[in-house]
C-alpha cells in the first residue's frame, strides 16, 4: 500500500526536478520582492498596521482611481473578446497557408515594444487620424473629432495591444473541437444560432475564460499605455503606484496601491481558473 | 635552521610582494583617481557634457569627466545610498531636489574662496548660502506651433481663451516646469506680481481649473508633449523649457515665445558632494561651469539663461524681458500637497 502511494507520488518522478531552476528563479526574483512589497504596506512606525488601507479607502478620489482601473480593464477585455472570438474561429478553420499568415499577423506585433505601439496609436487617434476619418466617411461623425486622450481612445489602443492574448487561448480550444459536432446538431434539426449557443459556446468557454484572465490581468495593471494614450488626468492604480514610488517617495502608499492592484488581478486569475476547471469538467 | 630560513624567506617574499604592490599598485590607484571625475546630472545634458564641457575640462586639467546622466531624483538616491562612500564628486540637479539633499547632509557648502566664480553670479543664483548655485538656467515661456499660430503667443493670459479648446498641453505638477503654470495662474487670478502671487496657490488652483476645457492632455514626458506640438494636434505648451524647443525650431514648426508677463528661469543647480572623491578637481569643475567663458560656450547648445553676470545676454530673448525666479524652498515644502490637489482638481 505504502509502496504504491510512494510510486504515485509526483516527487518520485525525476522529471519534476526540471522545474527547480524556474522555481528558484521565480522565488528569488519575484516571490521575495513581492513579499517585501506586501510587508511594506502593513508596517507603520509602530509595527503592524492597516492604516494605509483605511486611509486609502477613506478617500473618495481613490475609489475613483479603483473604478477607472476596473472600468478600463473591463472595457478592454470586452473589446478584445468581441473582436478576438470570431478571429479565433477564422484562424482555427483557415487553410494551412492562410493560418500561418494569420498567426504571423497576430504574433508579430508582440515583438514590437508597447511604447512604439502606443506612440503609433497617438497618430491613429488624432483629430486627422485614420479612425476619425473613417468615422466621418461612414457618417457616424459629422466632423473629425479627437479620440486621443479620451477613454474610448485608450480602450481602442489597449485592446489592439492585448488582442493576441485573447485570440490565442480561444484558438487553441477551437482547433480541438470536432467540426462534426455542429454537423451532428444540424442533422438533428438545430438552427445555426441554436447550434452556436448550445454547442460551440460551452465548448469554447475554457479558452474564453483563459483569454479573459490574460487580458484583464494585463489591462488592469497597464502603466505605459494609459500614460501615453490618456495622460496624467486619468489616474489608474498603476499610475498612482508609479507616482507614489517615483515622485512622492511614499513607499507605503505605493505598496498599498500595488497590493490592491495585485489582489484584483489575482482575484480574476484565480476566479477564472476555477471557472475554467468547472466548465472544463461540465463540457 | 633551514626551517627558520624557509620561514624567513616566506616572510621576505610576502613583504617584498607587499612593497611592490604598494610601490606599483597604489600610485596607479591615485593616478586613476586623479584622472577621472564622476559627475551626476540630467540625461538630456549628456551631449554637451560629454562634448564641450568634457573636452574643455580635460584639456585644461588633464582629467576625464565620467558623466552619469539620469534624473534629479535618481541622483539624489545615488547620494543617499552611497552616503558613507560617495563616488560622485559633483552633481547637477534641480533646486527642489537639492533641498532634501541639503537636509540629509549630502552636500558641502561652497564659498568664493573655494569657487571664485560664485562671487560673480547674478543675485538670487547662489542658494542656501552656497550649498549649491545655479549655472545655466533653461528659461520657460510658451512653446507654440508656428503653422497653427502664425501670430505667435503674446501673453500667458491667452491660454484661457476659448479658441484654444482642446489644443493646449501643460506639464504635470510633478514635473519641475509644471509649477510655473500654477504660479502664473495665481498671478492672473490675484492680480499680484509673480514674486507675491507664488504664495497665493489657492488663487492659482481656482484659475487653472478653468483651463480644463482647453487641455488636450497633461504630460509627464516632454518628448510626448513635443510630439503633439510638432504634429499640430497641440497648438501650444505653456511653461515648456527653452532648451527643449529652440534647438528644434529650424527643423520643426515650433517656436518659443517669451510672453509679455515674462519668463521663468529653471532651477538648474550644481553642487559639491560631501565626502565625494577628488574634491579639488570637483571644485575646479564647478568653478568652470559657473564661469562666463563656459556659459557663453554652452549657450548655443543649451539656449539657457546664464547665471554669471559677465556672460553674454541669452540668445533669442529681448534685453528687457521680465525674468521670474521662484521660491523653490517654498515649492519643495508644499509640492506634495499641491500634487495631490492637482490630481483631484485637474482630473478628467
Amino acid at each position: 500500500m505504502k509502496a504504491a502511494a510512494a510510486a504515485r507520488s509526483p516527487w518520485r518522478d525525476p522529471v519534476i526536478w526540471l522545474a527547480v531552476p524556474a522555481i528558484v528563479y521565480l522565488l528569488v526574483l519575484y516571490a521575495l520582492p513581492l513579499l517585501w512589497l506586501l510587508t511594506k504596506s502593513f508596517i507603520g512606525p509602530g509595527g503592524f498596521t492597516l492604516r494605509p488601507y483605511i486611509d486609502f479607502f477613506a478617500d473618495p478620489f481613490n475609489w475613483r482611481v479603483v473604478w477607472n482601473t476596473l472600468g478600463i480593464a473591463l472595457w478592454v477585455t470586452l473589446a478584445c473578446l468581441i473582436v478576438g472570438y470570431p478571429a479565433a474561429f477564422a484562424l482555427a478553420r483557415a487553410g494551412a497557408a492562410l493560418q500561418i499568415a494569420m498567426l504571423i499577423a497576430i504574433i508579430l506585433p508582440l515583438s514590437i515594444g508597447v511604447v512604439v505601439k502606443a506612440f503609433a496609436w497617438q497618430i491613429v487617434l488624432r483629430r486627422d487620424g485614420v479612425v476619425s476619418q473613417l468615422l466621418v466617411a461612414v457618417g457616424i461623425w459629422d466632423e473629425p473629432q479627437r479620440l486621443l486622450f479620451t477613454e474610448p481612445g485608450l480602450v481602442l489602443g489597449a485592446a489592439n495591444i492585448f488582442l493576441p492574448f485573447m485570440i490565442l487561448p480561444i484558438y487553441s480550444v477551437v482547433k480541438l473541437i470536432d467540426p462534426r459536432l455542429l454537423e451532428a446538431g444540424a442533422t438533428l434539426g438545430a438552427a445555426p444560432l441554436y447550434r452556436f449557443v448550445k454547442i460551440m459556446v460551452p465548448l469554447t468557454l475554457p479558452g474564453v475564460v483563459s483569454g479573459v484572465a490574460f487580458v484583464f490581468s494585463m489591462s488592469v495593471s497597464m502603466y505605459v499605455v494609459p500614460s501615453l494614450l490618456i495622460g496624467d488626468r486619468f489616474q489608474t492604480l498603476s499610475t498612482l503606484t508609479g507616482r507614489s514610488f517615483l515622485f512622492m517617495r511614499n513607499e507605503q502608499l505605493g505598496s498599498t496601491t500595488a497590493v490592491i492592484l495585485l489582489a484584483m488581478a489575482v482575484g480574476v486569475v484565480v476566479g477564472s481558473t476555477w471557472l475554467a476547471r468547472r466548465l472544463g469538467g461540465s463540457t | 635552521m633551514p626551517n627558520s630560513l624557509t620561514k624567513f624567506s616566506r616572510r621576505r617574499l610576502l613583504a617584498t610582494t607587499g612593497a611592490v604592490a604598494a610601490l606599483g599598485g597604489f600610485p596607479s590607484i591615485v593616478r586613476a583617481q586623479a584622472k577621472e571625475l564622476v559627475i551626476g546630472g540630467a540625461a538630456g545634458f549628456a551631449p554637451w557634457m560629454n562634448g564641450t564641457v568634457s573636452q574643455a575640462f580635460e584639456a585644461k586639467y588633464k582629467t576625464k569627466i565620467v558623466y552619469e546622466g539620469s534624473r534629479s531624483l535618481v541622483n539624489l538616491e545615488k547620494m543617499q545610498k552611497n552616503k558613507d562612500k560617495q563616488y560622485l564628486s559633483a552633481v547637477m540637479m534641480d533646486d527642489p531636489v537639492m533641498i532634501p539633499a541639503v537636509q540629509e547632509g549630502l552636500l558641502e557648502k561652497m564659498t568664493p574662496a573655494m569657487v571664485p566664480n560664485l562671487a560673480k553670479l547674478r543675485p538670487g543664483t547662489v542658494q542656501m548660502d552656497g550649498m549649491w548655485a545655479n549655472y545655466l538656467q533653461p528659461w520657460q515661456g510658451v512653446a507654440y506651433n508656428t503653422k497653427s499660430l502664425p501670430a505667435g503667443f503674446p501673453a500667458w493670459a491667452d491660454c484661457y481663451e476659448a479658441k484654444f479648446k482642446g489644443r493646449l498641453v501643460i506639464p504635470s505638477l510633478q514635473n519641475t516646469e509644471g509649477v510655473a503654470n500654477l504660479v502664473m495662474a495665481a498671478a492672473l487670478e490675484s492680480g499680484k506680481p509673480i514674486d507675491k502671487a507664488q504664495y497665493e496657490i489657492d488663487a492659482g488652483f481656482k484659475k487653472i481649473k478653468t483651463l480644463k476645457p482647453n487641455l488636450l492632455t497633461i504630460y509627464t514626458q516632454i518628448p510626448q508633449a513635443l510630439n503633439l506640438l510638432e504634429q499640430g494636434e497641440a497648438w501650444a505648451i505653456p511653461s515648456m523649457f527653452s532648451s527643449n524647443v529652440i534647438p528644434k525650431e529650424k527643423e520643426s514648426p515650433m517656436k518659443m515665445a517669451a510672453p509679455k508677463e515674462g519668463i521663468f528661469v529653471g532651477p538648474a543647480g550644481i553642487c559639491l558632494v560631501k565626502g565625494g572623491p577628488n574634491k579639488e578637481m570637483a571644485l575646479q569643475f564647478i568653478d568652470m561651469m559657473l564661469g562666463a567663458e563656459m556659459q557663453d560656450k554652452l549657450q548655443p547648445e543649451t539656449f539657457a539663461f546664464p547665471s554669471n553676470a559677465s556672460a553674454k545676454a541669452p540668445l533669442g530673448l529681448a534685453a528687457d524681458v521680465k525674468v521670474h525666479n521662484l521660491d523653490w524652498a517654498f515649492v519643495a515644502k508644499e509640492r506634495g500637497e499641491w500634487v495631490k490637489r492637482w490630481d483631484r482638481e485637474m482630473a478628467m
